[in-house]
């Protein structure tokens, strides 16, 4: 057990624990919304367990996992946008602790690392998780209402 | 195609496949010629993609 282990072990019981409690009770406008926060923190895990186990390929799990995990909310977004419409969720704050999440283990591990090619991954991996679900939340919130029917 | 579209065109073409070249080199664990040849192959296709979806966008 090193740090970054302990750390993922933290992010993995306090943030998706709690994520999946959001998934499985209370009203849909926090469903979703804690659907989103569970692969935005999922992400960073797995940048840990990688940097924990010594093994660079769990990178790739991470980039598929934070170009994927905003698509699919995307889709829920669509789909629910009826149900959502007239009370459409808003987690601004919840959004941007998990964007902080984020950013603190990617520059975390830019530090660790030695400078090159992975840096420049773990960046655009960072990049895409922050970015994908600030615009997943702003979906979500009805951000997007215009381009709904589009 | 005239002279005068082809070379923009061109030049879009070749932004993409650069970028999208560069993205798969900073991806692959490992830089070897096999990598290089496929990425740049690949980069060929996907700069194909990249300009058709961005003129579906733009609608231009």
């Amino acid at each position: 057990m090193n740090g970054w282990l302990l750390a993922a072990a933290v992010v993995l019981a306090g943030g998706v624990g709690a994520t999946l409690w959001g998934v499985a009770t209370g009203p849909l406008r926090r469903r979703v919304v804690a659907q989103n926060l569970s692969s935005a923190l999922a992400c960073p895990i797995l940048l840990l367990l990688s940097q924990g186990y010594d093994r660079p390929s769990y990178v790739d799990l991470a980039l598929v996992l934070a170009l994927l995990g905003p698509v699919g909310t995307l889709v829920f977004a669509r789909l629910l946008a009826d149900e959502l419409a007239g009370d459409p969720p808003r987690a601004w704050g919840a959004t941007w602790a998990a964007a902080g999440v984020g950013a603190g283990v990617v520059l975390a591990l830019c530090a660790a690392t030695a400078p090159g090619r992975a840096t420049v991954k773990l960046l655009l991996t960072g990049a895409l998780l922050i970015g994908g679900n600030v615009v997943a939340s702003r979906a979500l919130a009805g951000g997007f209402r215009g381009v709904r029917r589009g | 195609m005239r002279p005068r579209t082809a070379l923009p065109v061109l030049g879009e073409y070749l932004a993409w496949w650069t970028a999208l070249a560069l993205l798969w080199l900073v991806l692959v664990s490992t830089v070897d010629v096999l990598e290089l040849v496929v990425g740049a192959g690949t980069a060929a296709l996907a700069a194909l993609a990249a300009r058709a979806a961005r003129r579906a966008v733009t609608g231009r």
